[in-house]
């Protein structure tokens, strides 16, 4: 257990680190290079909504690495295999599915309008890899569940 | 709870308080309790033989079924 204690230590330190970026990114790098962006455009009609898709999806990272962040210190606390690890579980299968979903707009719309095939290829594989994250924590949460009933069961043992 | 631990009636026999018995078996008042209000959903064997060696006695003697 000290390992695991250690690891989750880091790992949240390294959470914390990656928030502050994102935050970074949020509130100076995308509104600034977008706006840069359109400045230079003829008709840049895509600017707030282009700079609304990556907001949001970033929240939802936000969302995920405060759940992510919850969810070590129940590993910490031993208090993991209990319905309250649950909340945040979903929580971040949610953001995952509103993230996912927006993305898939997204590639919808470059889809149709775009006239060479490396821009829809990358956001297909952005959309299947993150298809595939979200269907893996799915399996983890019934992984979650299943541990969690054994917990209580061995708890009423005497 | 149609199984009763009768922990009580062998603990009178043997004139042995909770306390002390808990602490033969190794387990904690509050679980004994639990066993002796018959709130207990699964028991170890290895708890079971515990309290046959403290209470020198057979399970048959210690667990019961009631009809309910």
């Amino acid at each position: 257990m000290l390992t695991t204690d250690r690891v989750v230590q880091g790992l949240r330190g390294l959470l914390m680190l990656a928030f502050v970026a994102i935050v970074l990114l949020q509130v100076m790098s995308v509104p600034g290079t977008i706006s840069y962006n359109a400045e230079q455009s003829s008709d840049p009609f895509w600017e707030y909504p282009l700079l609304i898709v990556l907001e949001v999806e970033l929240i939802c990272v936000q969302v995920v690495m405060v759940a992510t962040w919850q969810l070590l210190g129940m590993v910490r606390q031993d208090l993991i295999f209990s319905d309250a690890a649950f909340r945040w579980v979903d929580l971040i299968i949610g953001a995952m599915a509103v993230a996912w979903t927006v993305w898939a707009g997204l590639g919808a719309f470059i889809f149709v309008t775009s006239d060479d095939p490396g821009l829809p290829l990358m956001v297909s594989i952005m959309l299947l890899a993150g298809a595939v994250l979200g269907l893996l924590m799915f399996v983890m949460r019934a992984l979650l569940r299943q541990a969690t009933t054994l917990r209580t069961d061995m708890d009423a043992v005497i | 709870m149609p199984i009763v631990v009768r922990i009580d009636v062998e603990l009178a026999r043997r004139k042995l308080s909770v306390g002390e018995f808990a602490e033969q078996v190794g387990l904690t008042p509050a679980n004994v309790a639990v066993l002796k209000n018959g709130r207990a959903k699964a028991v170890r064997f290895s708890t079971l033989e515990a309290m046959c060696r403290v209470l020198d006695c057979q399970p048959g003697d210690l667990l019961e079924w009631v009809d309910e």
